[in-house]
Formats: C-alpha cells, sequence, structure tokens
C-alpha cells in the first residue's frame, strides 16, 4: 500500500509560516527527504502521480493538485476516487479536484487513468495547508499633520468557520527603498461576519517627506484544523504621496512634542538643500528622496517661548518651521479649596513643572465637581508663571460637601489632583472692614465691624488686638453669631482711662482653618478717671525755717487718669489750716510761711474727671542725733543704697539726694521706697560723674519722717583736676620738708585716696627732669596714703644738689595733674673746712720739709745748681736743646742762636666759661725756684661757698620757658681766666688790625676751622714767622699730670727761645662739662659722692 | 510741485518750513526706533533670526513692497507720495504682527508695546508727510495701500506657518526701517531745499 505521510511544501512558500511545525528542522527536513525519494521511487516503477497537494482557502474545500508520472498526459485522468466515502469517485480530465473537506484521519485516494495506470495517495487533513484569500484593504488615508496612516481592510469573516483567529501583518513601504519601514502583526478572531478592521500607524519622518506604502496579508488558525496555516499573499501596495505645494516645504509644521523626545524633520525641495539646522545648530542631512533631505534631533530641548526654529537653505531659499518642545502639565500640586464667604470657593494649586509651552500651548485647566456636577474652567493669565493659580467655583446653596477635580491639558497630556472638602470647615473670612470705637465708660469700649459674606449657619471667632502707646500689646478673642452680611459688636473691657490704644481685629471659624488678615488699626482713646492716688510729696524747711516748701511730683499717666488740671495744698495743724488751691500744673512746688510747728501737708490732684486721694506729710522730721556719714560710689548713671530693716518704720522709706555744693535746703530729687524694702537703686540723668551728691534716707512713722542715714557719693569717680597746692618749709644740707593743702571739693571729683610724691636730682633747664619717665632708676616715689597727712620730710639728700619735686593727689578715677619744684639743697659745711684745712695743713708741710731739706742741704744746692762759675756743660737746658735739635728735623729752627728774647704777651682766652655755681678761691701756687724753664703748673684751690639755691617750678613748661617763674639764684663764681674771657662778639676781631708787633704763628686751640682760618690770616700778616711746624706740638691741659712731667715729649715748653710757651698755660675748653670742672678741682666735690658728676 | 510753481525754488513759509522740520525731526527719531524695534523683534523668534548670514527672502506683500532703487531718482513729490502711501500701510501689517506676537510670544508684552508704538508712529509720520503733501499742493493717493496690505497679511497668517509669520513680521519691521528711513531721507532733501 501506498501510504504518503508527508507534503512537501512549495518552493514558493518557503518563506511562509507553517504554524504546526512543532518539530525541530534538521529532522522535519530528513523526515521529508526520505519521503520524496520513497514516493519517487514508487512512481517510476508503477508510472503513478507525483507531489499530490491539497490547499484550502476557508477550510471547506479542499484544492488538490498532483503532477502527472512520466508518460501520462494530464489528459488521461479518468476518475478520482476516495476509498471511504460515498459517491467517492469524481471524474475528471486533469490533475486538479476540488474536494469537500475530509473529516480527520488518513483518506485513500485513488487516481484512475484512461490508460489504466492507477495511482494510490493517503490524504489527511494534516496534509493540507490553510490560505485564505488575499486580504483587499478598503482604504488607505493619511493625516499629514500628524503624520499618521489610516489603513481599513474587511476580514470577510463570513466565510470562515467561527471562531478562528486571524493574524494580521501589515508592511508600510518608504521610498525609495521599498524596504518595509514598519512590519507589525497584530491579532483578531472572525466571527463569522465581515468586520471592517482599522490601523493607524503615525510615522516619524512626516508624510510629506515621501511617498509611503501599505500591503497586508493574513492567516487563519482554527482550533478544529490541523493542517497547515499559510500566510495569505500580500495585499497590492496602496500608496500614499503629498502633493507639494509652494509655501510650505519643511515638515511637520508647529509641531508640539516631549522635550527630550527623538524628531526628524525633512524639507521637500526641488533643488539641492544646502544645510539643515535647528537653533543655530547645523546637523547632517539625510536624504530621502529626490532633494528630498531630513535632519534627525534627539533629545530635543524645551523651547523658548516662540518656538524651536528648524531651518533648511537651499540654493536660492530658505525654509523652516516651528517646533515647540516642552512637557505635559505636571500634576497640580497644593491644591486648596477654601471659601472667603460661602458665596463662592476659591481654589488655588500649584501647577508643578513649568511645561515650557505658552499661548495656545499652554495648560489649560478645568475644575469640576463631581457633586453639582458643574465645572469651570481656567482662563490664562500669561503673566502667571510659578505662582498659584486661583480659579472661584459658584457655591450652590445648601452644598456643604465638594468633591473637586482639577485637569490641566495640554497638547502634550493631562494630569489631574482632587481634593475632597466639607466647605464649613474651610472658611477664611474677609477682612474685617469699617472698624469703629465707642466709649462706653473709662475702661470699657464698644468695637464694631462689617464681615462680608454668609456666616448664617457658623460661628465667628474673632481676635481683638489691643495695643498701647507704650507697644504694650494684648490679643482677646472673642466668638460671635455668625450673621449675612452683618455688622458685629463686642465689648472691650478693662482698659485703662486716658489712655490711647490701637485696636484692630481678625475673624475666623470655630471650627478653625486660618485667620483672615487683620483689620485696619484704629486708635482711640478712652475716657478720664479721677486720679487713684495723690502726688508723691515731700517737703523742706527754708534756710531761715520760716517758710515750708511743699514738694510733689507729677502722677505718672496710668495713675493720673487723665490731664492734670491744678493741684491743691493744704497745711493744718491742731489750730489752724492754711491752703493753697488750684496750682496749675505743671507747678510742683508751693511754698507757705508756717511756724515751725507740727502741721500736716495734704496735697490732691484735680482733672476733668475729678480729684484724687490725698497725699499727706507731717511737716516736722523726728530727730535723729545717731547719724553717720556714709561713703558710696555708683555706676554708669546709677548708684545703689542698702540699709537695714527697721520695723519701727511703718509707712515706707524715703530717699532724697541733692547736690553737695548746693546751698540749703537742697532737693534735686526723691524717691519713696515700700517699708519692706533695704535696698534701692538710684537712678537720675542729673546724675553726673565727678560731683558729689548727698543721699539722706528717711523713715516713715506714725509721727513723721526720720533721718536714718546720711551718704555721700559719686555716681562715677573722676580723677583730680587740680594739683595739690604744696611748699617747702625747710630746707637743710640733706633733707626737704614739704607741706601741701586740701583740694576743694568741687576739684577733687572723688574721694581723696592719697597723694604721689616723686623726687629726683634735676634742674629746672635739664630735659630729663621735665617730666618723670616710668621706670626711671633716679626717680624716688612715696605714696601717702594717709589723706591726713600734710607734711614729708624728704631725707638723705645731697647738700648743694637740686632736686625736683612733684606731688599729685588721685582717687579711684586717677591721678590728678602734677605739681612741681625745684629745690637746691644747702650745703654741707663739715666738707667745706675739711677742704679749707687739708689743703692748707699739706702746704705747710710741704714747705716745712722743703725748708728743712734746702737747709741741710745748702752747699749741694749752691754747687749744683748756683755753682760760683757755671759749667755749660751741666746746663740742661742746652741738653734738651740739643737733643730736641738732633732728634727731629723739623725743629731746626729751635736751635739756639742768638736771639733777643720776646716780649711777654697775655694771650685771650677763646673758651667761654661755662656756669658755675660754686664760689671758688683760686690761689697761684708758688713757683718752685729750682725747677728751670718748665711750665709753671697752676694748682686751683677752691673754696666755695654758696647759699641754697633755690628754684620753685609749676609744671607748666610755657610758664617756665617765658621766665614768668620767681627764681632766686646765689651764685658766687671767681675764675682765674674770667677777667681774661671774652664775648664772643669780641673773638670776632680780625688780628690783623691789632697794631704792634705779634708773633706770627698761632695754635690752633678749639677746631681745625679755626685753625685754617687763623693761618689764612696769618699768611696775610708781613714779618718774620717762625717754621715750626705746631701740629707736633701737644697741647695738654695744666692740670694734667703731664704737664709737669720733664721727662715728657712736650719738653719744648721748658725752652728759653720759646717764643710762644705762654699759650699752654690756657686750658682747652672742655666742650662735654657744663661746669668749669677743668678749671680746677673743687673741695666741696672732691669730698662729696656725686656720681652725676 | 509737479506744477512749476512746485518745481521752482519753493519759498517756505515759516510754519510750513517749521511743520517740515517737525516731520524731519519725527522720521529722524522713528529711524533710530525702527533699529530698536526690528533689533527687538529678532531676538524675541529665536535663532538664527538674527545671525549674520540669515536671511530668508521676502515674501509678497500685495500692497506694500520695499523701497525701489529706482526710488532716487523720482521727483521728490513722487517719492514723499510713495512714503505716505507706504507708511499708511504700515500700521495694519504691524497691527498683525503684533496680533501674531501676541500669541506666540505672550510673555514679552515689551515687543507688544513696541510694534503697537511704531503702528501709531508709523501712522503719524504718514500723515504729518501728508500734510506737507498737501501744504506744497500735492495730494496723497489715500488710504488703498493699508487695506490691501492688511487683507494679505491676515491671510498670510491665518494660513500660513509660524515660522512664515515670523519671517512675514521680520519683513514687516524691516520694510517699517526702511520706509521711515526713507523718508527721513527725502524729508532731508526738502529741508535742505533740494527740490526735484
Amino acid at each position: 500500500m501506498d501510504v504518503y505521510s508527508g507534503w512537501k511544501q512549495p518552493s514558493w512558500m518557503v518563506d511562509s509560516k507553517r504554524m504546526r511545525m512543532t518539530l525541530n528542522l534538521p529532522w522535519l527536513l530528513s523526515a521529508l527527504t526520505l519521503l520524496h525519494l520513497t514516493i519517487q521511487a514508487h512512481s517510476l516503477k508503477r508510472g503513478a502521480a507525483q507531489d499530490l497537494k491539497c490547499t484550502t482557502k476557508n477550510m471547506h474545500v479542499w484544492d488538490c493538485t498532483w503532477s502527472a508520472s512520466a508518460g501520462v498526459s494530464p489528459g488521461t485522468v479518468k476518475e478520482v476516487c476516495i476509498k471511504d466515502r460515498l459517491n467517492s469517485c469524481h471524474r475528471l480530465e486533469s490533475t486538479n479536484i476540488k474536494i469537500a473537506a475530509l473529516s480527520p484521519g488518513d483518506h485513500e485516494v485513488t487516481i484512475n487513468y484512461l490508460n489504466g495506470f492507477q495511482n494510490k495517495f493517503t490524504l489527511n487533513e494534516k496534509d493540507v495547508s490553510l490560505i485564505p484569500d488575499t486580504p483587499e484593504s478598503l482604504n488607505l488615508s493619511a493625516d499629514f499633520s500628524t503624520s499618521t496612516l489610516h489603513l481599513r481592510w474587511n476580514d470577510r469573516g463570513s466565510a470562515f468557520p467561527y471562531p478562528s483567529n486571524a493574524t494580521w501583518e501589515i508592511k508600510v513601504l518608504q521610498n525609495p527603498s521599498m524596504e518595509p519601514v514598519k512590519l507589525v502583526s497584530f491579532n483578531t478572531t472572525l466571527s463569522g461576519q465581515d468586520i471592517v478592521h482599522h490601523w493607524n500607524w503615525t510615522s516619524d519622518l512626516p508624510l510629506q517627506c515621501a511617498p509611503h506604502s501599505v500591503g497586508i496579508r493574513w492567516y487563519i488558525d482554527h482550533h478544529r484544523f490541523s493542517g497547515y496555516k499559510v500566510w495569505s499573499d500580500w495585499s497590492l501596495l496602496k500608496n500614499i504621496s503629498w502633493t507639494p505645494n509652494s509655501e510650505t516645504n519643511v515638515f511637520p509644521q508647529d509641531k508640539v512634542i516631549l522635550a527630550g523626545s527623538d524628531i526628524t524633520f525633512c524639507c521637500v525641495s526641488q533643488t539641492k538643500v544646502l544645510s539643515g539646522q535647528i537653533g543655530r545648530t547645523f546637523c547632517p542631512l539625510i536624504h530621502l528622496y529626490g532633494e528630498n533631505v531630513a535632519i534627525r534631533i534627539q533629545n530635543i530641548s524645551v523651547s523658548e517661548n516662540s518656538g524651536t526654529n528648524v531651518v533648511f537653505t537651499t540654493e536660492d531659499n530658505v525654509y523652516g518651521t516651528v517646533v515647540f518642545a516642552g512637557y505635559p502639565p505636571d500634576v497640580p500640586q497644593k491644591l486648596n479649596c477654601e471659601t472667603h464667604d460661602f458665596k463662592e470657593i476659591i481654589c488655588s494649586w500649584n501647577p508643578g513643572r513649568p511645561t515650557g509651552l505658552v499661548g495656545p500651548r499652554n495648560t489649560d485647566y478645568t475644575l469640576s465637581e463631581s457633586i453639582s456636577g458643574k465645572s469651570v474652567a481656567f482662563k490664562r493669565f500669561e503673566t502667571l508663571t510659578n505662582e498659584s493659580y486661583r480659579l472661584a467655583f459658584q457655591m450652590l446653596p445648601g452644598q456643604e460637601i465638594h468633591n473637586f477635580t482639577l485637569t490641566g491639558r495640554n497638547p502634550l497630556g493631562h494630569a489631574e489632583s482632587a481634593i475632597f472638602i466639607n466647605i464649613t470647615e474651610r472658611v477664611v473670612p474677609h477682612v474685617p472692614v469699617s472698624l469703629r470705637v465707642k466709649d462706653i465708660n473709662s475702661t470699657v469700649v464698644a468695637l464694631s465691624w462689617h464681615l462680608p459674606g454668609n456666616f448664617a449657619k457658623i460661628n465667628l471667632l474673632c481676635q481683638v488686638q489691643i495695643c498701647k502707646a507704650s507697644s504694650e500689646q494684648e490679643v482677646r478673642n472673642a466668638t460671635i453669631k455668625g450673621a449675612e452680611g452683618s455688622s458685629y459688636l463686642v465689648a472691650v473691657d478693662k482698659l485703662n482711662p486716658y489712655t490711647l490704644y490701637t485696636f484692630r481685629v481678625r475673624c475666623s471659624t470655630e471650627t478653625f482653618w486660618k485667620w483672615s488678615k487683620w483689620s485696619n488699626e484704629k486708635r482711640h482713646l478712652t475716657m478720664e478717671a479721677i486720679p487713684s492716688r495723690g502726688p508723691d510729696t515731700w517737703r523742706e524747711w527754708s534756710s531761715d525755717g520760716k517758710n515750708l516748701i511743699i514738694y510733689w511730683k507729677p502722677l505718672p499717666i496710668n495713675e493720673a487718669n487723665g490731664k492734670i488740671l491744678s493741684y491743691n495744698v493744704s497745711c493744718s495743724s491742731n489750730e489752724e489750716t492754711q491752703s493753697l488751691s488750684e496750682i496749675l500744673d505743671p507747678q510742683h512746688k508751693a511754698e507757705i510761711q508756717l511756724e515751725k510747728n507740727d502741721y500736716i501737708i495734704s496735697v490732691v490732684a484735680k482733672n476733668s474727671a475729678g480729684s484724687s486721694p490725698p497725699s499727706k506729710i507731717a511737716s516736722m522730721e523726728i530727730p535723729n542725733d545717731d547719724i553717720l556719714v556714709e561713703q558710696a560710689v555708683g555706676m554708669g548713671k546709677r548708684i545703689f543704697l542698702s540699709w537695714h530693716p527697721d520695723p519701727n518704720m511703718t509707712c515706707d522709706y524715703v530717699i532724697k539726694w541733692c547736690n553737695s555744693s548746693r546751698s540749703e535746703p537742697c532737693l534735686m530729687d526723691w524717691i519713696k521706697v515700700p517699708s519692706n524694702s533695704t535696698e534701692t537703686i538710684i537712678e537720675s540723668d542729673q546724675f553726673q560723674p565727678g560731683v558729689r551728691y548727698n543721699f539722706y534716707l528717711y523713715g516713715c512713722t506714725n509721727q513723721g519722717y526720720q533721718l536714718l542715714r546720711s551718704i555721700i557719693g559719686y555716681i562715677e569717680e573722676l580723677a583730680p583736676i587740680v594739683a595739690p597746692n604744696f611748699t617747702v618749709e625747710d630746707t637743710s644740707a640733706d633733707s626737704i620738708l614739704v607741706k601741701w593743702e586740701d583740694i576743694p571739693v568741687e576739684e577733687l571729683r572723688g574721694f581723696l585716696r592719697g597723694y604721689l610724691f616723686y623726687f629726683q636730682k634735676g634742674e629746672r633747664d635739664t630735659p630729663k627732669t621735665r617730666t618723670f619717665e616710668t621706670g626711671h632708676s633716679d626717680i624716688k616715689l612715696k605714696n601717702i596714703t594717709d589723706i591726713s597727712q600734710k607734711t614729708l620730710r624728704i631725707a638723705d639728700l645731697q647738700g648743694k644738689t637740686s632736686y625736683h619735686l612733684v606731688l599729685r593727689a588721685y582717687t579711684h578715677g586717677g591721678l590728678g595733674p602734677e605739681k612741681s619744684m625745684f629745690v637746691v639743697t644747702k650745703e654741707n659745711s663739715v666738707g667745706l673746712i675739711i677742704a679749707i684745712l687739708i689743703p692748707v695743713a699739706v702746704a705747710v708741710i710741704v714747705g716745712v720739709v722743703t725748708s728743712i731739706l734746702c737747709y741741710r742741704k745748702r752747699e749741694w744746692i749752691k754747687e749744683t745748681f748756683y755753682p760760683d762759675i757755671p759749667n755749660p756743660e751741666n746746663c740742661k737746658a742746652l741738653q734738651f736743646q740739643k737733643s730736641i735739635c738732633e732728634g727731629s728735623s723739623a725743629l731746626k729752627t729751635l736751635e739756639m742762636n742768638p736771639c733777643t728774647p720776646n716780649n711777654v704777651e697775655v694771650l685771650e682766652s677763646r673758651s667761654i666759661v661755662p656756669k658755675i655755681e660754686d664760689t671758688e678761691i683760686i690761689s697761684p701756687v708758688a713757683e718752685r725756684p729750682g725747677e728751670c724753664s718748665e711750665a709753671d703748673p697752676e694748682n686751683h684751690v677752691v673754696v666755695s661757698y654758696c647759699p641754697p639755691i633755690i628754684e620753685e617750678e609749676i609744671s607748666n613748661p610755657a610758664a617756665d620757658e617765658a621766665g614768668g617763674t620767681s627764681q632766686v639764684v646765689y651764685i658766687d663764681v671767681q675764675s682765674m681766666y674770667q677777667p681774661q674771657a671774652k664775648p664772643e662778639e669780641e673773638q670776632g676781631i680780625d688780628p690783623g688790625v691789632v697794631a704792634g708787633y705779634k708773633p706770627q704763628m698761632r695754635l690752633p686751640i678749639n677746631s681745625a676751622v679755626e685753625d685754617t682760618t687763623a693761618e689764612d690770616e696769618a699768611d696775610k700778616t708781613a714779618g718774620y714767622r717762625p717754621q715750626a711746624n705746631v701740629n707736633t706740638w701737644n697741647l695738654v691741659s695744666p692740670d694734667s699730670p703731664r704737664s709737669t712731667d720733664s721727662n715728657s715729649e712736650i719738653v719744648s715748653f721748658g725752652s728759653p727761645c720759646s717764643i710762644n710757651s705762654r699759650q699752654f698755660l690756657i686750658p682747652p675748653k672742655d666742650e662735654d662739662s657744663p661746669k668749669s670742672n677743668g678749671g680746677g678741682w673743687s673741695f666741696t666735690n672732691f669730698f662729696q659722692n656725686k656720681p652725676n658728676d | 510741485m509737479e506744477d512749476p510753481q512746485a518745481d521752482s525754488s519753493i519759498s517756505f513759509l515759516p510754519h510750513l518750513e517749521a511743520k517740515i522740520r517737525q516731520t524731519h525731526n519725527l522720521a529722524r527719531l522713528l529711524t533710530k526706533y525702527a533699529e530698536q524695534l526690528l533689533e527687538e523683534y529678532v531676538q524675541q523668534q529665536g535663532d538664527p533670526f538674527g545671525m549674520p548670514g540669515f536671511s530668508p527672502p521676502r515674501l509678497s506683500l500685495a500692497g506694500l513692497s520695499g523701497p525701489s532703487p529706482s526710488h532716487a531718482g523720482l521727483p521728490l513729490s513722487e517719492r514723499l507720495r510713495l512714503d505716505a502711501a507706504a507708511l499708511g500701510a504700515l500700521p495694519a501689517l504691524l497691527d498683525a504682527v503684533r496680533r501674531h506676537q501676541a500669541e506666540l510670544n505672550p510673555r514679552s508684552p515689551r515687543l507688544q508695546r513696541s510694534l503697537e508704538e511704531a503702528a501709531r508712529q508709523a501712522r503719524a509720520l504718514g500723515a504729518a508727510v501728508e500734510t506737507v503733501l498737501a501744504a506744497l499742493g500735492s495730494a496723497a493717493r489715500g488710504p488703498g495701500p493699508e487695506h490691501s496690505a492688511t487683507t494679505a497679511l491676515s491671510t498670510a497668517n491665518s494660513a500660513a506657518s509660524i515660522f512664515s509669520a515670523k519671517v512675514l513680521g521680520l519683513q514687516v519691521c524691516g520694510l517699517y526701517g526702511e520706509w521711515v528711513n526713507r523718508t527721513e531721507g527725502d524729508l532731508s532733501q526738502l529741508v535742505h531745499g533740494g527740490v526735484a
């Protein structure tokens, strides 16, 4: 039996889909190949038909074909019989037959030929292919604005058993490549009826950019058909093309797209497109069809308000379009709905992220209320950006519950937000208006205001803010029954009389949601009331004790309760009563002539509302002899006072104070302190630093006031403004007694804490004594803390020495100015005596010893110094001259030559005699006869007497310089050079003018300049001039020990030929010494220890 | 001015001379305003508007075109008549541009104000030039171009794309500057007595 178990799929169906292909492909290919080979073998052997193929379009009729065997023409077929079917033989003359669908299972098919051949096949439904007819699309249309294709077709479902699943495949082709740009498949169900299907597709590339074609095919899957399901043929392509116009060449036009997405723009052009750009960015061109090009924009950014321009430039034109890239609406945020007046509901929200789209592309909002079914649209305000949007919804009477949905839409999408509210719990009243205030009495006012809105069904909660002028603020709540469009009234009590208040109001509801805004402020002055108490009162007796001065203080505004118009004062005793009426404010003092008896003074303040309770005080004080004066110092403008509690004081304490420098009765002010207090701080703007005040503490008893304490004090201590005035009471050689006076209180400016006394050596004109430098080692300081001490003796001083004395007072506020004085101590008389006696004694001893020696050696002396016949070889003078002449060629002019002795001439001293305070007695020592031709040393014996030099100096440099200070200086000066000293103006006399002989050589004495001048002048002088080089001569002071040394180099002094040896008798000026120390020694100085000297 | 009196040297009456000078000053002022308007306009349109090298071709505006190259060769009176006609047509065009910009750039009120003022100023300058022409004995051509230009632009605005509207607005702003500038030049000749 020939069994066909398989069927080879035609070659043109290779790419078709086989739905029953459950085996894997290699196995299937092997089986088919084997089956084919088997059939071929049978056919060739028996001359049978080959390749029986059966297909069906609708599963009702099978269409089978086969190919005739070799040697058998197709027209020789006689009949085809199917074995297990009635009337199963079909006569035919071709190799094709249509038969009704066979039941599942194998069926034997026999093909009989006219020539007697016979072929047998086994036919099974599984071998039949279901190939539906090619679908025919009814319509293909395009929406060019959205680049969308719309396809319609009929599935012809009535021709198929139902339900059947149909799978469709649609392809979209785009010129020029004709490759599918889109291939999509989807399923439908055949319901036994012809159904028209729709398919839409939006192209990335605008449809205008290129012709588009669409084809469709399908296959059917029925659960009872076990054969092959094969795709139908593709339908004929339907084409869509755009007819270009002259105006628009770039696509898409004015499109709104999501920011960040990709988009393709194309330009339809007949000429070559040179460039394409978006904004200022040029993009690579994609060539499409003909000269048409496109550019692809990826991740496009949010556009400006006017959109993003896309421009294509051709050789002769510029084409463009605008794209708007933005975002769909964000979900409305912070959606809130509330009412101000129960007439409309105001919903506000935040739009969230900006869409980047404006104008017609901006977001439109719609507020819908689901219960009432009403909705309102939001009117676009272009000026709004990110602030809250508001929308008013008219309330329906009686509706409290609202379910709002807010929807925002723009071309890119929509978003919504919902809120469910009870409007009675979302009330924010309007601002209260027409606020008015009306007096009820001095402490109560009525406040009224208007509140627009219908609040009839709820209670209002309102707040009244009360502000006093002193910025004190109070808020009071009031619950009010609501009404419709009504005014509301509340009473505000507990106010102060005659006080300026500022009122304002805001309201909410009892079910609090939000406060309204505050109303405008309303200022109001409450009515006056009588003063709550009498004024603070004090009294003082006049200095003569005949008048009583009554003081009172103005009442503070919170106690005056109105404007005080006048005061009434009365003084009453057992015998009489005196009154002073209508003392107008602001006078706060009255004086009444009274005997010094006990009176009760009463003071009453009056305003327009009435009189205050009287304030009473007794005229007399309770005496107290046990009063100590204490000290106190304050801080800033305040001073702190404390006292011990006194149970006897039952009323209060009074502290009064006054400036201590004022005359009695002195009263600056007073304060009252409760009787249970033991301390207080007194503060007054009148207090000034450095001023002494007297404070008096009074205690109040039933009998009157009693002085308890007296305090002097300063708010702040300052340094004294004057120096203590001091004088020198006594002066000795080693001590000075100083005495000073008190500083007046007004100038002390604080409590005196002591004195500082400085002293040091120094004279008035010495710079270093002008001021005392801190830390100077020579300054001696004495701190006198005993302020009762008024004298000071300074001991251990040096005699005949000038001292600089300074005295300063100090307080805790600092040091006061200084007062200084110069004092010279007296001379030490014992030292003076010793200074005289010791040289005399030494001279006598030396004279006696010399006389004795000369007497005993008189023969030797005579032989040696005064022989009868002098031996020239023994003449020292000649030896000396010889050695000199041999040793120095420069002194050859001094060789012994017969010469005429020079005249003796007295030289002028060019030195200025310094100021010498000592009194010097200078006695030249007698010449020693044995010392031939040596310079005579001059020994000065100085005997000084100096009465104390007193120099008084007040530290006033200007005054010092002006010489205004009285000064007495006792100076006795003698100097051996003084008669020879010449004023400086005389030194300027030209020596050439002097007549007579003059030695032609002058020695330098002072300076090289003068040397030069002198030499120049000498050059002008005619006559003989010794050629000695005087520069080689050393000038030695006569008081120098060297001057007496005969072996020294200065032996030329002794030359009998010296022409000017006298010059060395004049000592050079010691520039560094202000005194004539070089002129001789003072015995006084010798015996004194003067380190400064 | 085409009559012999006009072609000869014109003896300006003082008030006429003052009017001409005033109109000339107005034109000179509007020249600067027109430059500012164009600058502000291109700034609000985004790139590549205002970029160097971006010069879209001129669209056809019925009833109004730019001053032709032969304008300078015309008699002065004819030039002033053309100026007045163009200035009469510009306000409607500027208003149309303003309406479009109000929709396109709603958050740029300054540009809208500038366009509104430009329309008013063009109208004032056109009226002033007509007054001068009338004083000189030459009548203007009437309000014809304004109506046709308005119609053309309205049609263009409604049908054309936004890009075309932008280009059209650019062209209108440019025309405004060109005509104001040309008017200023023509009035300058009149001020200096250079009547052709």
